[in-house]
This record gives C-alpha cells, sequence and structure tokens, in this order.
C-alpha cells in the first residue's frame, strides 16, 4: 500500500446547479474559486444549504461540477471516467459522515476493512490493518461487534478509521460530530487532529458547530454558493 | 453476496429472499416432474419397442379391423426372411370363475405357434411354450375361412387372475361374451402366464389367452352352422428371421412387401413407432418445458423484482461502498451473484422438490398415475440443463438490478 499522498486542491470557478432549467433548479456553488495547501486543516462553515456539502462532494469526487474546475496537484480531475474516479477516491480520499454510514451487516472490522478490500489487499494483511486502526482509535476489543452494538461515539470512530484504511492524503469530515455528544465530539476532534498530524493528511471539515470551527487552522465561510470568508489563523 | 444481519428492515430482505427460492423452486419442480414422468414412460414404452420379438406389425382402423387374419398370416409367412407371423385379436369378455358373479377379463385370441416367435426376450419368459392351446396351427376347427369345429376349448390365464379368483390349472373356467352365465362356455385351464409391468396396473393384469378362432367363435358367428365369420384381428405381428433383426434395409423391404399385400391396412416397422415415438417425446417435452416456461418466467420476474426492491433498499449502502471507492463493476457483480445465488438455490430446492413430488406419487398414488411415476427418469444431464437454464435467466435479471444500482446518484444516496 502507498504512502499518504496529500494533493494540493484546486477549485477554478466552480459552479454545481441541480435540475438546471427546471422550476425547482438550484444553484449550490455560485462561481468558487479556492486553493486547499497540502496538510492543512480546513473549517468549512456556513447556513445551512449555502453549499457546504456539495462542495465537499465536488472536491471528494463524488459529484462534477456544472462548470469550473476542480484539480489535484494541478491535473484537472473534468471528463474522468467513473472508474478512474472511483479508483482516485479509493486510494486518495477518506470521508466520514455525520450519520457515520457503517454498513449494518458488517462488524466493526468488516467495515474498516471495506477499502482495503476494494483496493485488493490480501485477507490476513487488511484484516490485521483493520485491527490497528481499531485500536488506534480506541476500539481495540470491539473488532468483531457489529454498528447496531456500538454507541454514536464508537461508530464514528470506527468510520474514522474505515476512512484511514488506504492510507489517504485527504480526509473529507462532513459534519462528523453532528450527532455526538459534547464528550464523543471532543474525542472525535482530539483523533482526527492527531491523524492528520501524523499522516501529513489535509483535513476539511463542514460543521454548524463553530467550537468545532475554532480547532481549524483556516476557517472558510460559505454563503448562497460562494465563498465570503477565508481566515488563516497565525 | 446475500448476507443479512440484524433488524426488522433486514428480516424482511431475508424474507424476500426465501420467498423468491419459493417462486423459482416451484417454477423449477413443475417441469421436473413433467420431464421425468413423461420422459420415463415413454423411455419405458421404447424399451418395450425395442425388446419386442416381433419388427413389423400390420394394423387396422376400427374395431377388431383386420379381416382374413388367417389367409393373410399365411400370405405373410410365405414371404422371405420372416420367421413367425402371428394374428392377435383383444376384445373384453366376462368370466365367471366362482358362480354366475362376472369378472370381466381382456381376452387374446392368437394361433399358439406364431404367437411365441413374437414375444420379446423378457416376455416369452413369462409364457409356457409352446402354449398349451390345443392345435398349434389353430386349423383344426379353422379352413378355408369356414369353422369346421370342435374347439378345443383350451385356456391360459394369467397368474394375477389366477391368484385372484382361485382358477387352477386342470380346472375349468367359464368364458363368455355377455355377463349371462347361461351363455357362457366351459374352457379348460392349461396353465397360467405372467404379466410384464404396465402403466396400466392390475387391471390390465386379468388376461385370458385362448386359440385365434376360439375367440372369434365366442363373438357368436359360428354358433350359425356354414355361416362364415369375419375371421378379424386387430394387428398382425410379424417376426424376422436372426439374421435380419439388425438389418434395417431388409426390414424396410419386407415392410414394403407387406404393405403390397394389404395396401388398405397400416403396416409399420417398430423402428418406425420407436422413431415417432422418440419425435413424439421431444414434442411433449418440448410442450412440458414451453407450460413450464411460464412457471419459471414468473419466478424470475420475482427475482427481478426482489433484485430491484434490494438494491432500493441497499441504496445508502451501496453509495457508501461506492464513495469510498469500490469499483462499479464489483458492486454490480455483487449484485448479479446474488441473483445467481438466489435462483441456484431455487433449482436446486426445485429439483429436489420435483424429485419428492415423483417419490411421493410414486409411493401414495393409485393405478395409473403411480405406475407411471415409477417409471419416471431423472436424467441428470436434462436437470443440469434445466438449473443451468434458470441460471442463465437469473443473470438477466441480476443485470437489470445491477445497472439500477450503477445508476444510485452517489450525492443524492448519501444525503
Amino acid at each position: 500500500m502507498k504512502e499518504p499522498h496529500a494533493p494540493t486542491l484546486e477549485l477554478l470557478g466552480v459552479t454545481r446547479t441541480f435540475d438546471p432549467g427546471e422550476a425547482d433548479e438550484v444553484r449550490a456553488l455560485r462561481g468558487v474559486d479556492l486553493t486547499v495547501a497540502p496538510g492543512e486543516f480546513a473549517s468549512l462553515e456556513g447556513p445551512s444549504g449555502c453549499g457546504k456539502t456539495t462542495l465537499l462532494n465536488l472536491v471528494g469526487l463524488l459529484d462534477a461540477p456544472t462548470s469550473g474546475e476542480v484539480r489535484w496537484d494541478g491535473r484537472s480531475l473534468g471528463g474522468r471516467k467513473d472508474r478512474e474516479r472511483a479508483r482516485l477516491r479509493l486510494e486518495g480520499v477518506g470521508f466520514i459522515f455525520q450519520r457515520f454510514y457503517l454498513l449494518p451487516a458488517l462488524t466493526a472490522r468488516e467495515n474498516v476493512e471495506l477499502p482495503m478490500r476494494a483496493l485488493g489487499v490480501p485477507r490476513g494483511d487488511r484484516q490485521a490493518r483493520a485491527s490497528d486502526l481499531l485500536s488506534e482509535v480506541g476500539l481495540s476489543g470491539r473488532e468483531r461487534a457489529f454498528p447496531h452494538q456500538l454507541s454514536g461515539g464508537e461508530e464514528q470512530r470506527v468510520a474514522v478509521a474505515r476512512a484511514l484504511a488506504n492510507r489517504p492524503g485527504l480526509l473529507l469530515a462532513d459534519e462528523p460530530t453532528g450527532e455526538l455528544d459534547r464528550v464523543n465530539t471532543e474525542g472525535i476532534l482530539t483523533l482526527l487532529e492527531k491523524v492528520r498530524a501524523d499522516r501529513g493528511a489535509t483535513l476539511l471539515l463542514v460543521t454548524h458547530n463553530p467550537s468545532v470551527a475554532r480547532r481549524a487552522h483556516r476557517h472558510l465561510t460559505l454563503e448562497d454558493g460562494r465563498v465570503t470568508a477565508d481566515v488563516r489563523e497565525a | 453476496m446475500i448476507r443479512f444481519g440484524r433488524g426488522h428492515r433486514l428480516r424482511h430482505a431475508r424474507l424476500q429472499v426465501i420467498l423468491a427460492v419459493a417462486a423459482i423452486a416451484t417454477a423449477v419442480a413443475l417441469p421436473v416432474v413433467l420431464v421425468s414422468v413423461g420422459g420415463g414412460v415413454s423411455a419405458h414404452e421404447l424399451a418395450m419397442l425395442q425388446n419386442a420379438g416381433y419388427q413389423i406389425v400390420v394394423s387396422a382402423a376400427g374395431l377388431h379391423g383386420i379381416a382374413h387374419a388367417h389367409p393373410l398370416t399365411e400370405q405373410i409367412l410365405s414371404l422371405p426372411s420372416v420367421a413367425a407371423a402371428s394374428p392377435v385379436l383383444s376384445i373384453a369378455i366376462d368370466s365367471f370363475p366362482a358362480g354366475p358373479g362376472a369378472t370381466p377379463v381382456l381376452a387374446e385370441g392368437v394361433i399358439p405357434v406364431g404367437f411365441g416367435p413374437t414375444l420379446g426376450p423378457e416376455e416369452s419368459g413369462l409364457f409356457p411354450l409352446p402354449l398349451p392351446l390345443g392345435d398349434p396351427t389353430d386349423a383344426v376347427h379353422f379352413d378355408n375361412g369356414s369353422y369346421r369345429g370342435p374347439a378345443t376349448y383350451d385356456v391360459l390365464v394369467s397368474s394375477p387372475f389366477a391368484e385372484a379368483t382361485r382358477v387352477t390349472t386342470g380346472g375349468h373356467l367359464l368364458l363368455g361374451l355377455t355377463n349371462e352365465v347361461s351363455g357362457a362356455i366351459s374352457y379348460n385351464v392349461t396353465g397360467t402366464f405372467g404379466v410384464p409391468p404396465t402403466v396400466l396396473g392390475p387391471v390390465g393384469a386379468f388376461a385370458v389367452l385362448v386359440p385365434l378362432s376360439d375367440l372369434q367363435v365366442m363373438t357368436g358367428f359360428a354358433n350359425a352352422p356354414h355361416v362364415p365369420v369375419p375371421d378379424a384381428a386387430d394387428t398382425v405381428e410379424v417376426a424376422v428371421v436372426p439374421s435380419a433383426t439388425s438389418n434395417p434395409e431388409v426390414i424396410s423391404s419386407l415392410r414394403d412387401r407387406v404393405q403390397s399385400l394389404v395396401p388398405y391396412y397400416g403396416v409399420s416397422s417398430l423402428s418406425q413407432e420407436a422413431t415417432q415415438l422418440q419425435s413424439a417425446t421431444a414434442v411433449l417435452t418440448g410442450f412440458y418445458l414451453a407450460l413450464s416456461s411460464v412457471g419459471l418466467s414468473v419466478g424470475l420476474v420475482f427475482l427481478t423484482l426482489v433484485l430491484l426492491r434490494r438494491v432500493e433498499s441497499e441504496r445508502r449502502s451501496i453509495g457508501i461502498r461506492r464513495a469510498i471507492g469500490e469499483p462499479g463493476g464489483s458492486i454490480a457483480a455483487a449484485v448479479v451473484v446474488d441473483g445467481v445465488v438466489i435462483a441456484s438455490l431455487g433449482a436446486v430446492v426445485g429439483i429436489a422438490a420435483g424429485y419428492l413430488v415423483v417419490e411421493g406419487l410414486a409411493t401414495w398414488a393409485h393405478s395409473t398415475v403411480q405406475e407411471a411415476a415409477r417409471l419416471a427418469e431423472f436424467v441428470p444431464l436434462t436437470l443440469t440443463e434445466l438449473a443451468g437454464g434458470v441460471v442463465g435467466l437469473s443473470l438477466v435479471a441480476g443485470a437489470l438490478a445491477a445497472r439500477s444500482a450503477l445508476r444510485i446518484d452517489l450525492a443524492e444516496a448519501l444525503r
């Protein structure tokens, strides 16, 4: 498995319009220009419906812009085939969702193994690495637990371990603490900061919560599909 | 692959899979029963044809349609390569084994000397040969189309009939055309004969064998002196000499010559009949499969719906897998494999169910159905083809569901 590589992210005049030309047309992003350096920890803040998740989906190649360009290390990702985008996601991006999105029929370890299985990592190697990752996120001994047997905080820890499975250079977290209490929120943020620092990965974190956003080193604010503030901490 | 966790939704999914397996199993069981029983009966009939001691048969339309059976037999016997010819007349008559109560039996009138050589290897072991039925040539009371009598009134009875009615060799048996004992004639029971397995069941096993002219006399015509009776028979079975039995050209040539003797009767060789039977079997099998395809179609439509429903209910899981980077091909393959696994399970359960149904019929059904079920043949190749066809069609169902899985909008699925 390759070592993590955090790409330079660039969004050039990116727009995203849903159902264009229809009565219910939604212009989620309206010309976003943005550059995120490798290893940065940036928060994306803004009111509901301002385009935060849409922007995250575009950066993570889950969606494609209506116009404009998304670049990784200067390479445009437009026009790539689904298979190629899936490969880039598999090798380069770790997703952490608000609702954890663990597969209910799989155990914690099997959930963590998923990205490695898709990458073709041999069974023994991926089992060992999944156990190591679960241990790293504080879930040693819970490998065989199913999601419904875990608390919300534990589920999100499994999700973090899964996101780290293929050593991605880019971590995208969409409201990762949105459904957690204060103690678990603190635990997850500390974990994310640690894994980012240990691996030199870029962390882009969407949040509503100002106290969560304060943990980032750069604060991006989106309003009505545009970046209205971009503040770097000294 | 199919994998169930816990919770109501997953239990619901399990029920759907079980129902899909049951639908396909039901659809598979039907052709298994039809084809195995139909094929078994046909194979049995074919084996009987192939094991018959005669190779050519003359038959005529209508009840006892062959006239002049004795002289026709003589004519046929004079042809080259003919070893024996046996006219057979079959009539349902009444017997009175114990007092005035009538017991129906199937009476067969034969010329004793001709009957033996037209029996197959299996059948000939069932009869006492030469047949102890008086004049071997049946000429004592038949000459040039006139009955001269007196008849010997000898009869052979089938062993099931003898056992059921306690008729013994050396005893007497009253036989008549009607159920009035007063019109019956007393016959000497000169022996018994065995009955080969038959799909007709025990009723068909109640039979007696008498000289052909005796049975013709019993029709009543011969009771009037000097009145010619129709020298009737149903068939004339012709056996060829041993050197010609496996020579289709000789048999075909002989068939043509017999046909030229009786252009107004049907003359066919057993190989022709076997071919016709095989063709009829193939048509029937096709018909069974066509009939079964309706059930199979319903089963596969159900499978498609179940797979589509699973894709819909797994929408988020599929979205998560794809978001992680799992290739679309891998997800599509998993959906197709699900379909194949369900269809394969259905096929296996269906074949097993079909087998059990046939076994059940062979054990608990009655008469003809039971006999037919006992003859059922489970041909591994046919069953494999059937299962393969089902699995092949399940690929179509899987492909449709996989297409649906790949069309899921990721951003929407993860919302």
